[in-house]
C-alpha cells in the first residue's frame, strides 16, 4: 500500500517541462503504443461499468444488498449450484453466507473503488498543486515552511496514519468520502514536490519572468503562466496516483477499517472472500481479478504516457 | 450473562485455502484421533502431556472477583474451585450443580432464605495452607470492591444488607450476611428465598482467596490456586501457562480429572487460524483445543468429505439467545404494533446465515432458548415464517399510522466477533426493507456499545443483543432482562425493555421460592410465553456450540451446562 | 560533513516533535471520547473514571502532550486510587485494556517486523538487482522487455493478492510448506526462517520490481558515463570495467533506498502481517484500532513515524557520505 516507486520516480524526475506537445501528436503516439492503448481501453470499460452500474444490475434484475438465503446452503453458507451459483439470473453467482448477487456487488463496488480512487487523486492534486505552486512562487520563508510540511507528509508511514485516522472518525460521515479524504491527506506530498519542482523551473522561463516584470499579481501569474505548464507532468503523475489510491482503499477495506458493509467495495469483498476460498473460489477471483486488471490497466497507461512524453526515450517500448 | 468479550480483529485470513496445510512430519502420537467415547476413556491412565489451548479472546482478567462465568467457566475452573460446580456431564445431568469445595449442595432453611455449607476435608491452596470458610467469605467480599469490578450481579441483591457494601479494603468488618462459625462452615443469609442458590454458588466469586496473599488489583498476576493447576507464567493478553498444583488432591475432587501435566493457553489468535491449526494438527497442534472459537465455514464445508475431521467436532448447546432489543421509551417503539410489525418482518434464515449457518445457530421465536433446563415452551405469536412476512408487517405499520413505511436506526457492534456486528445488522436491514422499513445502521465499537445500551438514558430504540444463561434455569435468563427491580439507571443495565410490571415481579419472586426444579421450569416457561406477547424483544436465534479439538485429544465431550468440552476432563494421551 | 550530519539530525528531531504533537493532538482532541477508547472493551463507569484520572485527561491538551513527552524520557506512573501502574522510560503510553505499557507491546512486536523487513529486503535486493543486472549485461532485448513486463505486473498487484496466491499454491495445493506461525529467531532459527519464507517472498516479489527497474536505469546511465568510457579506452577488460567502475556508481543509490525501505517495510507491512498472522507492529496497530485502544494507536504511530523519519535522515547522511557529488547545503 505504500506509494509505489513509480510515483516516487515520477516525482523525482517528472520529464521535460516544455510546453505540451500538440494533442494530435500525443493521440497518435498513444494509439501506436499497444500497451498504453490497452490500458486506456480497460479503464474506459471499467469507468463505464461503474457509471452504468444501476442499468447493468437492472438488466440482470438484481441489486447489491438483497440477501437470498434460499441460494446458499443453510448449514455451511456456500452457494448452492455449481461455480458459486452462476445462473441466468445471477450472472456471476452469489456471495456465500448472504446470497447477495455477486455481479451487482462487483459493479457497484467498481463505483466505490474507482470513485474513491479518483476522488482521492483529485483532492491530492488540488492540495499538492496549490502547495507546490505557493512554495515555488513564494519567497524563501514560504518555500521553506511549506517544504518542511511536505517533508513531514512524505517522510511518514502513512499506512499507519491512515489506519489510525479511520479509527477516530465518527460514523455519521459517509465512509467513501472519509476514505477519499484520509487517503488524500496522507499522500499529497509527492504531488506537492512535483508541482514545486516544475514551478521552480518554469519560473525561470522568459515568458513567466516577463509576466512578473509587467506587474501581474502572483495569483494571475500562477494561473496563466505556471498552471498550463503543470498540466502534463501533473496529469502523468496523477495517472499513477489512481492505482496507488485504489490499493490504499482496498487495503484499508481489507483490514476492516475502510468501507463498511453492506456497501460493496472490491477490497472488502476480497477480505471476506479469503475465508471462502476453498468452498467458493469465484468469490475471490471476481473482485481480485477486477482489481488486478484495473490496476494493471492504469499502470500500463501511466507508463505508456510517460514514455510518450519523454523525448529522452531510452526505454524500450514493449 | 453477557458473552465474554472477544478481542478480535475482524480480519479474514487466507486460512480457507490452507486448511489441509501442514507438513506430515509432525510427531503426533499414533494413538489416533478418536473422539472421546466415554467407554474407551479411563481417567486413571490419562495422566501426562501438555494441552495447548488456542483462543481468540485475550485473557484480560484472572482475578476471581472479576471473572463473569457460567458454571465456573472453563479455564477459570482449572484454578478456582467454588462451593459448588457444574456437574460436567453431557445432557440433562450436566445442567445440574454438584458439590465442589462443599460436601453437598447446601442445606436450605428458613424457606430457602438461609443456606448452610460445610467444606470438605483436606482442601489446600497451592502453597499448602488449608482452605477455610473464611477464605470463601473473603473471596466474596472482595468482589464487592469497586476497583475489582466485574462478575455476576446477584449477590448484591440477594445477600441481606449487602447492596451498599464497598469491599474489605474500605470496610474490613465484612458482610454480616455471611457467617463463618467455624473453619469448615459457611452460612448465607438471603433477603428473599432463592431456590437457585446452589446454582449461583458455581460462580467464580465463590472461590476462596487467602487474605494474607491478597494484593488487590495485582492479585491477578498470580492468583492463589485452589484447583488442580496453578499459574506458572502469565503474560496478559498473550499466554497463560499452567502447571500442576501439588496440593490439590484428586480424592476431594472427583469431577476434575486433570489429565495433562501442563496447560498452555495462547490468546489473541485469529479465529480462522485457530480452526485451521486444530484441523491440521501438526506438531503441538495435535494436542490443541479452543474454548472460545466455534468451527468456521471452511471446516464446516469439509466435514462431509473428511471423516477424520468430522470425528473431532464437539457439538453442544449453551443456552443463549441473540435478539433485537426494543427501548419502548423511544418512539416509534412505544407502539406495540410497530414492535409486532418488526417481529413479523425479520428474516431468520438470513440472520442464521449471518451467524454462520444452521450448524452454529438455530432460528428461535422464543426468548428462552430451547433447552429443557430453562423451562422452554415454544411460542410464535408473530409468525414470520422462514424468511419473514413483510405483507403482515406492512399491514401492522399502516394500522400504527405508518402506511408509507418507517425510518429507524439499528445500533450494533462494529465487528462480528460476538455475532452482533455488521453481518447480522445488514441481514436485519435487508429483511426490514421488504416491509417498507428503512434501517440506518449505527455501528459502535464494543466499549461504547455496552456503555450506551446499558444506560437507560442513552439506550437506543433498537439494538442487537445477546444473552446467555448464568446457570441453566429460566431465572437468570429472565430476571435481569424483565425484572423491574433489576433496572440500573447508572449503567450496566440489562433490562433493556425497562419493564417494571408488578405482576411480573411478583411472579418472579414466587418462582424463586420454589425448590423443585421441574416445577420452577414450568413456571419460568409460562412466564416467558406471557412476556412474549408484549413483543418487547424479537428473538432471532439460539446458539449451537460446535468446537474442534485436536487429533490427540480424548474425552472431549460437551457438558450439558456450557455446551463445551471441559478442560479439566480432557486428556492428550 | 559533520555540519550536514548535525543539521540533518536536528531537522529530523524537529520533524519528530511536530509529528508527535500532530498525532497526539489529532487523536486525543479528535471527535471521540479518548477515555472511553482507552478504557477499552468491557468498560464500567468506575473503571472509566479511574482511567480518566490516571491518564490525566482532565488536564488541558497541551499539558497532556507535555506529560506524554516527559514520559518518553523519564517514564510515567499512572495512578488512580490504590492501583499504580508504572510505565518505565521510554513510556509511549499505557494500554489499560491489556494492562501493559505500549513500549512493552512494541518490544515484542518489533523483532517480528524487523525479521520480516530484513528478510524481505535482502530477498528484494537479490532478486531485483540480480534481474536488473542480468538484463542489462546480457544485452538481450527480449529479456529487457520481459523484465519490464514483470515489473509492471509487480506494481499493479496489491500485496494481499500475492500473499493469497502464495498461500494457496504453496500451502494448500502443493503442500510444500506449513502454514506460517511465527517462531522467534532466538528460539529456533530454522523454523523462524521457514515460517517467514512465504511472507518474505510475497514482499520481495513486489519490492524487487522497483529495484530491478532502478538497477537497470542506473546501470544504463552509468555505462554511458565518461569515467567508464575512459576505463574502456584504457583497455580494461569488460569485467573489470563493470566490477570496478560501474557497479559502485550504479548501486550506491540503491543502498540508501534500501535503508529507507527497511524502515518502510517495518512500519507499513500491515497487510502482510495480517495475511500471515505475524504479530508485528502493523498487526498491533490494527488490533488496537479494532479494540479501540487509543494509547496503543498513538504510541505505535509515533514510534513507527519516528523510526521512518530517522531512517530517512540516516539514508540522506549515508548518501552524502558515499556520493561526493551530493550538495551538502
Amino acid at each position: 500500500m505504500t506509494q509505489t516507486v513509480l510515483t516516487e520516480e515520477a516525482a523525482a524526475d517528472p520529464g521535460p517541462s516544455s510546453p505540451p506537445l500538440p494533442r494530435a501528436a500525443l493521440w497518435r503516439r498513444l494509439r501506436h503504443d499497444k500497451a498504453a492503448a490497452t490500458g486506456l481501453v480497460i479503464i474506459a470499460v471499467m469507468v463505464l461499468v461503474a457509471v452504468f452500474a444501476p442499468v447493468l444490475t437492472a438488466l440482470e434484475g438484481q441489486d447489491p444488498t438483497t440477501q437470498h438465503s434460499e441460494l446458499v446452503d443453510s448449514a455451511v453458507g456456500t452457494p448452492l449450484g455449481a461455480h458459486g451459483g452462476i445462473s441466468g439470473s445471477h450472472w456471476l453467482g452469489v456471495e456465500p453466507q448472504t446470497g447477495r448477487d455477486l455481479f451487482a456487488r462487483l459493479v457497484y463496488g467498481a463505483r466505490i473503488s474507482l470513485g474513491i480512487a479518483f476522488g482521492a487523486t483529485a483532492i491530492q492534486v488540488l492540495i499538492g498543486v496549490s502547495i507546490g505552486i505557493a512554495a515555488g512562487l513564494g519567497g524563501r520563508l514560504v518555500d521553506s515552511a511549506l517544504g518542511r510540511l511536505t517533508d513531514l507528509s512524505l517522510a511518514f508511514p502513512y499506512v499507519l496514519f491512515a489506519i489510525g485516522l479511520m479509527a477516530i472518525v465518527p460514523d455519521s460521515i459517509p465512509r467513501p468520502l472519509v476514505l477519499a479524504v484520509v487517503i488524500a491527506l496522507v499522500a499529497w506530498g509527492g504531488t506537492a514536490r512535483l508541482a514545486r519542482g516544475q514551478t521552480l523551473s518554469l519560473k525561470t522561463r522568459d515568458y513567466v519572468a516577463a509576466a512578473k516584470l509587467s506587474g501581474a499579481p502572483p495569483l494571475r501569474v500562477a494561473r496563466r503562466e505556471i498552471l498550463p505548464g503543470l498540466v502534463t507532468p501533473v496529469l502523468t503523475y496523477a495517472a499513477l496516483l489512481v492505482p496507488s489510491n485504489m490499493i490504499a482503499e482496498a487495503g484499508l477495506s481489507f483490514l476492516g477499517v475502510g468501507i463498511r458493509p453492506p456497501t460493496p467495495s472490491w477490497g472488502q469483498m476480497l477480505s471476506q472472500g479469503t475465508t471462502w476460498f476453498r468452498p467458493d473460489v469465484l468469490y475471490v477471483l471476481v473482485p481480485g481479478g477486477a482489481l488486478f486488471v484495473t490496476l494493471l490497466a492504469f499502470t500500463l497507461l501511466a507508463d505508456g504516457v510517460r514514455r510518450i512524453l519523454d523525448p529522452k526515450n531510452t526505454e524500450v517500448a514493449p | 450473562m453477557r458473552k465474554i468479550p472477544v478481542f478480535t480483529a475482524a480480519l479474514a485470513l487466507v486460512i480457507a485455502g490452507t486448511a489441509a496445510c501442514g507438513s506430515s512430519s509432525s510427531p503426533s502420537s499414533g494413538k489416533g484421533g478418536q473422539a472421546g467415547s466415554a467407554a474407551a476413556f479411563d481417567p486413571k491412565t490419562c495422566q501426562g502431556g501438555t494441552l495447548e489451548v488456542l483462543n481468540q479472546a485475550s485473557i484480560s482478567k484472572l482475578d476471581p472477583a472479576r471473572i463473569y462465568t457460567s458454571g465456573g467457566g472453563n479455564i477459570p475452573s482449572l484454578l478456582f474451585r467454588t462451593l459448588t460446580t457444574r456437574n460436567r456431564l453431557p445432557g440433562q445431568e450436566g445442567a445440574k450443580p454438584a458439590p465442589d469445595l462443599a460436601t453437598d449442595l447446601g442445606t436450605p432453611s428458613d424457606g430457602a432464605k438461609t443456606w448452610t455449607y460445610h467444606l470438605k476435608d483436606n482442601l489446600f491452596f497451592e502453597d499448602g495452607t488449608p482452605i477455610t470458610s473464611d477464605d470463601v467469605k473473603y473471596g466474596i467480599e472482595r468482589s464487592f470492591a469497586p476497583e475489582l469490578s466485574g462478575g455476576a450481579p446477584y449477590l448484591r441483591d440477594w445477600l441481606v444488607d449487602a447492596s451498599g457494601y464497598q469491599g474489605p479494603y474500605k470496610q474490613p468488618e465484612g458482610i454480616k450476611a455471611i457467617e463463618t462459625p467455624d473453619p469448615k462452615t459457611i452460612i448465607f443469609h438471603l433477603s428473599k428465598p432463592e431456590g437457585d442458590f446452589p446454582l449461583l454458588a458455581t460462580a467464580t466469586q465463590f472461590a476462596p482467596v487467602p487474605k494474607a496473599k491478597d494484593t488487590g488489583v495485582d492479585y491477578e498476576k498470580h492468583p492463589v490456586s485452589s484447583g488442580p493447576y496453578m499459574v506458572a507464567t502469565f503474560e496478559k493478553k498473550k499466554t497463560l501457562d499452567l502447571v500442576r498444583n501439588p496440593h490439590w488432591s484428586a480424592a476431594t475432587d472427583p469431577l476434575r480429572y486433570a489429565c495433562p501435566d501442563k496447560i498452555n493457553i495462547t490468546a489473541g489468535l485469529e479465529s480462522a487460524v485457530i480452526n485451521q491449526r486444530i484441523a491440521t494438527g501438526s506438531g503441538q497442534d495435535a494436542n490443541a483445543v479452543t474454548t472460545d472459537t466455534t468451527v468456521g465455514p471452511d471446516q464446516l464445508a469439509q466435514l462431509g468429505s473428511n471423516p477424520d475431521l468430522a470425528k473431532r467436532v464437539s457439538k453442544g448447546e449453551f443456552p443463549a439467545t441473540t435478539y433485537l432489543a426494543f427501548n419502548p421509551k423511544v418512539k416509534p417503539f412505544d407502539d406495540i404494533r410497530v414492535r409486532e410489525a418488526i417481529s413479523y418482518a425479520v428474516n431468520r434464515s438470513t440472520a442464521v446465515n449471518a451467524a454462520g449457518g444452521t450448524a452454529v445457530a438455530g432460528a428461535s421465536t422464543t426468548f428462552l432458548p430451547p433447552q429443557k433446563a430453562l423451562g422452554y415452551q415454544p411460542y410464535d405469536y408473530f409468525p414470520a415464517g422462514a424468511t419473514g412476512n413483510p405483507a403482515k408487517a406492512k399491514e401492522l405499520l399502516a394500522q400504527a399510522g405508518y402506511p408509507n413505511g418507517l425510518s429507524i436506526t439499528l445500533d450494533h457492534e462494529a465487528d462480528d466477533a460476538d455475532n452482533l456486528g455488521p453481518k447480522l445488522a445488514t441481514a436485519i436491514q435487508d429483511a426490514l426493507k421488504a416491509a417498507g422499513i428503512t434501517v440506518t445502521l449505527k455501528p459502535s465499537d464494543d466499549s461504547g456499545y455496552r456503555d450506551v445500551t446499558g444506560k437507560p438514558s442513552t439506550e437506543p430504540g433498537l439494538s442487537l443483543q445477546y444473552w446467555g444463561a448464568d446457570w441453566p434455569s429460566g431465572g437468570p435468563f429472565l430476571i435481569p432482562i424483565f425484572d423491574g427491580r433489576q433496572i440500573i439507571d447508572s449503567g450496566g443495565n440489562f433490562n433493556l425493555a425497562q419493564l417494571n410490571d408488578p405482576a411480573v415481579n411478583a411472579e418472579i419472586d414466587a418462582i424463586n421460592q420454589i425448590t423443585d426444579p421441574a416445577q420452577a421450569q414450568a413456571r419460568w416457561g409460562a412466564l416467558d410465553a406471557k412476556l412474549g406477547q408484549q413483543a418487547l424483544t424479537v428473538p432471532l436465534f439460539y446458539e449451537k456450540d460446535v468446537y474442534l479439538f485436536g487429533k490427540n485429544i480424548k474425552n472431549a465431550v460437551p457438558d450439558g451446562w456450557r455446551g463445551q468440552y471441559d478442560l479439566a476432563r480432557i486428556s492428550v494421551k | 560533513m559533520i555540519g550536514y550530519v548535525v543539521r540533518r539530525l536536528v531537522g529530523a528531531v524537529i520533524v519528530l516533535l511536530v509529528l508527535s504533537a500532530v498525532v497526539y493532538g489529532l487523536f486525543y482532541a479528535g471527535p471521540s471520547n479518548p477515555a472511553l477508547l482507552a478504557c477499552g472493551k468491557g468498560c464500567t463507569p468506575d473503571h472509566l473514571a479511574e482511567v480518566k484520572s490516571a491518564m490525566g485527561l482532565d488536564k488541558s491538551l497541551g499539558d497532556q502532550y507535555l506529560s506524554f513527552l516527559h514520559g518518553i524520557f523519564f517514564g510515567h506512573d499512572y495512578s488512580s486510587g490504590p492501583s499504580v501502574r508504572s510505565c518505565p522510560a521510554p513510556c509511549l503510553g499505557y494500554s489499560f485494556e491489556t494492562d501493559q505499557s505500549v513500549t512493552s507491546i512494541l518490544t515484542s512486536a518489533l523483532p517480528v517486523s524487523a525479521s520480516l523487513a530484513l528478510g524481505a529486503l535482502v530477498l528484494s535486493l537479490l532478486l531485483g538487482v540480480g534481474s536488473g543486472l542480468v538484463t542489462v549485461l546480457s544485452g538481450r532485448r527480449w529479456l529487457d522487455r520481459g523484465l519490464n513486463a514483470v515489473v509492471l505486473l509487480g506494481y499493479s498487484t496489491p500485496v494481499f493478492l500475492v500473499a493469497l496466491v502464495l498461500l494457496i499454491v504453496f500451502c494448500s495445493d502443493l503442500k510444500w510448506l506449513p502454514f506460517p506461525n511465527y517462531v522467534p529467531l532466538t528460539q529456533n532459527p530454522g523454523q523462524w526462517a521457514q515460517n517467514l519464507l512465504l511472507p518474505w517472498i510475497a514482499l520481495a516479489l513486489i519490492g524487487s520490481a522497483s529495484y530491478a527497474r532502478m538497477t537497470r536505469a542506473q546501470m544504463l546511465e552509468t555505462l554511458s558515463e565518461d569515467h567508464v568510457r575512459t576505463a574502456r579506452a584504457y583497455g580494461l577488460s569488460e569485467r573489470r570495467v563493470i566490477t570496478g567502475h560501474v557497479l559502485r556508481g550504479a548501486l550506491t543509490p540503491l543502498v540508501t533506498m534500501a535503508a529507507i525501505d527497511l524502515a518502510a517495510i517495518m512500519t507499513s507491512a500491515v497487510l502482510t502481517e495480517s495475511m500471515f498472522g505475524l504479530p508485528g507492529i502493523g498487526h498491533a496497530l490494527v488490533d488496537a484500532v479494532h479494540g479501540g485502544d487509543l494509547p496503543v494507536i498513538v504510541g505505535v504511530t509515533v514510534a513507527a513515524g519516528s523510526l521512518y523519519i530517522l531512517a530517512n535522515a540516516l539514508a540522506d547522511i549515508l548518501y552524502a557520505a558515499i556520493d561526493p557529488r551530493v550538495e551538502l547545503a
